[in-house]
């Protein structure tokens, strides 16, 4: 059994504005086990980032509840304690902007160490060549560059070297290479990968390249203008995917080869534009551009049902497989074996 | 590429470079491109590739100051671009080409509403093609250019600021904007990159079906490969200022020849689940002082010593398929 | 560790001197700006070595000599005599050194506190502490500026340090106001979200993190101010609550020239050219100096 490490249970956040509530994040609830990648997915106005935002303490939540290693996190930052701003961090998803043009890196990555105390004054310049010979930046050039001097994946490596810098065990990667050529992001990935079993790490990842995640989480989840989709383990969720949102998604991912196509479920015409969050429609949010939807969808919104190991969804469609449905939204959906990791196996 | 006409667009050994105050920024290195009429080409790099500057040059539109054009011709039609003057560029830029480019909200006049900007350039094209139309014709023809985008409630759209539409919206006007015109050719640069991925389905799938009426050339610029797979028949691949690889584009992504081809298409990652490669060692080279030769060959597994002192030109290897690396040679 | 020191040190001096010297290429490609840059330099020095190089620097202070009063332009007194037969050239010179000190006092007073409590001010922004600093900053700045120094010196003996004083709490407001615009925006950046989750004091992230981006806009505020401060002295001089005669404040200079005016014409024009031509020259240079810190894009 192992353990787990974040629980999200029916979170909410809204957020009052002068045109309506933006509902953000509306009630989702699910938790993660140590040393897992559970990957977070979906487009603008999802609330994947919202959702991000709230367990490192952005926002407090509206409602609902966030526990961290069984501690109860989600009041507001100020009552955060320091030492779990030292064990959850984030790395942010634009270099251009997650490092201070008017800083060194030397500078950069001394922040950390000094609020955490995790070297003393003197040690410092190890640490910080121990930091940078981590992510595999020659520490003597890199160490008195400015941000601007150097290229975006570089960037991001500096940002990972500042969230590992306070040996966290949680962090929060919000589209870590969205903003990265295609030639520089395996690198980061391998070395986020690399290092997330080195160091022990759980990460929540989040990003909208379906490619990309198939190939970095252990579980998905895939949520849709404040609610949760789908979730399951990654092979599962790109073989046997059940919400129409998640296949007309998978269905749309632009793809380089015929075996890709193949793997691809049956092109769904992705139709209509996302609504905007403040005005959600009713009963199922995704009925409006659902190719599959019934009478009952406009009125009546769907409970997460679990339909496999491990693999829950949220549609009419599969409302009579029967698995006390109401419990499962209180207690969240379990954790998978994070053993089970999706690398090498097909 | 099509042998049986001369190309609409013929981009030839085109080189250009900006003055800073470091040196001598070297960018473009002899582009060769050509794009022939009713043909969709498709345009791919990474950042820094100089992808941008090469349609900036085919509009004109570089900061002659910082920019300079070192060598080489962009023949429109068989006229030269570089040399024409200031009026017949403007008359080129309004009749001949047009344009779409990544950021819609930049490309969009905040303080006019969609209406406005599109009848605007409506009531210009029709006008130069001599067509005298009343206020409601060329309002009809714009909420027609809308719905043919597949923009949703076209009529209510006209009356919104760019501010108030979706970005897939935004870019659905850019679209109707750049196709209301008489323009032949149409240069799209990263049209879709901003937006989510539902979205660009949509507007690509758009987009293709226009084109295909309309018989409108198109250069489609992007870093995405799977943007281009299914929407051109013929592809680039460019790196560092120069095209390295040419060919159909189904062919191509079958069997990519060129070291950096084959590292890219490595480097995306699969729906197969099979990990992800880590890339293509080394980074993009420093334009103030670019390597001798093959701009590739310091991060290229396949070096030879020529590769260090000659810069490979586009060997054609079989129908069609042009690879600038001395592997090829013969 | 001190060898560290010394490394940092020896580093951030070689990229310092490369910004620099980046800059002037920037700066040097306006030649306006290079020109106002000259000026100014030629009036700092005149200005330093007044008793050295001007010819007559004992007209500075009181000095009469009525033989020589009202004398036009001439080889021997460049810009003529006044009314009491003191040189006008010798005294501009000199009225320089009022001009140029009530600009650096007046920025050096008003700018620091104003840059703070725009800072302070930003960075709460949606606070009652923004509402407070900000209500604050509006007040003063409801106020025509010449009005409120007026009204300051008018309440005060007139003289240059009060009329310093007036003008400088007349100044800080547009300086919070600056950059409680830009610490307000730049609170939204990402960095800054990320030291705020990192748990690095607020005296940390207004000091090293906001405040380093906010230090170009105010420094080419700072130039082009000059010589607006410098015209408000004038002003105040010349109607008298400023430099007081006989001390040559240009301002003072043209109030007392300008009696003359139109027969003795000199005693007026030329102290009053020399206060366009400063303030020129500061512009030129500010001009310049905006050009340096904007963003390039390649």
């Amino acid at each position: 059994m192992t353990d787990t490490i974040l629980v999200v249970d029916k979170l909410k956040k809204y957020f009052p504005t002068k045109r309506g509530t933006v509902k953000a994040v509306d009630n989702i609830s699910f938790s993660v086990a140590t040393g897992e990648t559970i990957g977070l997915v979906g487009e603008s106005g999802s609330g994947k980032t919202t959702t991000a935002q709230c367990v490192i303490g952005i926002y407090p939540p509206t409602d609902g509840e966030i526990l961290f290693k069984g501690q109860t996190i989600s009041e507001a930052f100020s009552k955060r304690s320091k030492a779990l701003k030292r064990d959850i961090r984030i790395v942010f998803q634009d270099p251009g902007s997650s490092l201070n043009p008017k800083r060194s890196i030397k500078q950069i990555l001394s922040v950390p160490l000094k609020v955490h105390r995790v070297a003393t004054k003197k040690d410092h310049l190890t640490k910080i060549k121990s930091l940078l010979a981590m992510v595999e930046l020659p520490p003597d050039e890199y160490m008195y560059k400015y941000p601007q001097a150097i290229g975006g994946g570089e960037k991001q490596m500096v940002a990972i070297a500042r969230a590992l810098a306070t040996n966290p065990s949680f962090v929060l990667l919000d589209e870590p290479t969205s903003a990265l050529d295609v030639s520089v992001q395996g690198k980061i990935i391998n070395l986020l990968m690399k290092l997330q079993q080195d160091l022990n790490l759980t990460y929540l990842f989040i990003t909208h390249d379906l490619s990309l995640m198939r190939n970095v989480a252990s579980r998905v989840a895939i949520m849709y203008l404040g609610k949760l989709c789908e979730i399951a383990p990654t092979v599962e969720f790109f073989q046997n995917p059940t919400h129409p949102y998640t296949k007309m998604l998978l269905s749309a991912i632009p793809v380089v080869s015929q075996e890709e196509k193949a793997l691809k479920p049956t092109k769904i015409a992705s139709r209509g534009e996302i609504p905007s969050p403040v005005n959600v429609p009713s009963g199922c949010s995704f009925h409006s551009r659902c190719s599959e939807k019934m009478d009952m969808c406009a009125q009546d919104d769907p409970v997460m049902v679990e339909i496999g190991e491990g693999h829950v969804t949220r549609c009419h469609l599969y409302q009579d497989t029967k698995v006390a449905a109401s419990i499962e939204q209180e207690e969240g959906v379990h954790a998978q074996d994070p053993v089970d990791q999706p690398r090498g196996d097909g | 590429m099509k042998q049986n006409m001369s190309p609409l667009l013929d981009v030839r050994d085109l080189s250009v470079g900006f003055k800073i105050f470091e040196g001598y920024l070297s960018v473009l290195n002899g582009v060769e491109l050509t794009l022939g009429e009713g043909e969709r080409v498709g345009l791919v790099g990474e950042t820094g590739c100089g992808k941008t500057t090469t349609v900036k040059s085919i509009l004109r539109v570089l900061p002659m100051p910082p920019a300079r054009i070192a060598g080489g011709e962009i023949f429109y039609r068989g006229k030269d671009i570089l040399k024409m003057k200031r009026r017949e560029v403007q008359t080129l830029r309004r009749m001949e080409l047009t344009a779409i480019f990544q950021d819609p909200l930049m490309s969009l006049n905040p303080v006019f509403t969609v209406g406005t900007q599109l009848r605007d350039i409506v009531k210009d094209s029709l006008g130069a093609s001599g067509k005298k139309l009343t206020k409601k014709q060329i309002t009809a023809r714009c909420i027609e250019a809308l719905k043919e985008t597949g923009m949703p409630d076209p009529e209510r759209i006209m009356s919104n600021y760019p501010i108030q539409l979706s970005g897939g919206m935004r870019q659905r006007v850019c679209i109707a904007e750049a196709l209301s015109t008489t323009a032949q050719l149409l240069l799209a640069d990263e049209p879709t990159t901003n937006l989510d991925v539902t979205i660009q389905d949509q507007i690509l799938r758009k987009l293709d079906e226009l084109v295909e009426e309309k018989n409108t050339s198109v250069l489609m610029i992007t870093h995405s490969l799977g943007v281009v797979m299914d929407l051109t028949q013929r592809l680039y691949i460019m790196y560092a200022g120069t095209m390295v690889e040419e060919g159909q584009t189904e062919e191509l992504f079958a069997r990519p020849l060129h070291p950096y081809s084959q590292g890219l298409m490595k480097s995306v990652p699969k729906l197969t689940g099979e990990g992800v490669s880590d890339g293509i060692p080394g980074r993009i080279p420093n334009y103030l002082d670019p390597p001798a030769g093959c701009r590739f060959h310091p991060r290229c597994e396949h070096t030879m010593p020529i590769c260090q002192t000659e810069k490979p030109p586009l060997f054609n290897v079989e129908n069609g398929r042009h690879v600038a690396c001395f592997l090829y040679r013969s | 560790m001190r060898e560290q020191l010394r490394t940092d040190l020896r580093v951030s001096l070689k990229q310092k001197r490369r910004g620099f010297a980046k800059g002037w290429y920037k700066f040097s490609r306006n030649l306006l700006s290079v020109l106002g840059l000259v000026i100014l330099i030629l009036i700092v020095l005149a200005a330093l070595l007044a008793p050295y190089i001007t010819p007559y620097p004992e007209h500075a202070k009181p000095y009469t000599n009525f033989k020589d009063a009202g004398k036009p332009p001439s080889t021997e007194h460049f810009f003529g005599t006044d009314r009491v037969g003191r040189d006008i050239f010798s005294r501009v010179i000199f009225g320089y050194r009022f001009s140029l000190t009530i600009g650096v006092v007046v920025l050096s007073l008003g700018v620091a506190p104003g840059v703070i409590l725009g800072l302070i001010a930003g960075y709460h922004k949606g606070t009652w502490i923004e509402t407070v600093i900000m209500r604050i900053t509006d007040i003063f700045l409801a106020v025509p500026p010449l009005v409120l120094a007026l009204a300051i010196t008018a309440m005060l003996k007139p003289n240059l340090t009060n009329q310093m004083m007036a003008i400088a709490l007349v100044w800080w407001p547009w300086y919070s106001r600056l950059v409680f615009a830009l610490a307000s925006s730049l609170r939204n950046e990402y960095f800054v979200r990320e030291a705020e989750l990192t748990g690095a004091s607020k005296l940390h992230i207004m000091l090293k993190e906001i405040l380093p981006n906010c230090l170009a806009p105010v420094m080419t505020k700072m130039t082009l101010d000059m010589g607006i401060v410098i015209l408000l002295g004038a002003t105040l001089s010349f109607i008298g609550l400023g430099v007081q005669p006989p001390k040559p404040g240009l301002g003072t200079m043209v109030a007392e020239g300008s009696k003359r005016l139109p027969g003795e014409w000199w005693g007026a024009i030329f102290p009053a050219l020399a206060i366009v031509v400063v303030i020129l020259a500061f512009n030129l240079v500010g001009d310049g100096l905006r050009d340096v810190f904007a963003v390039e894009e390649v």
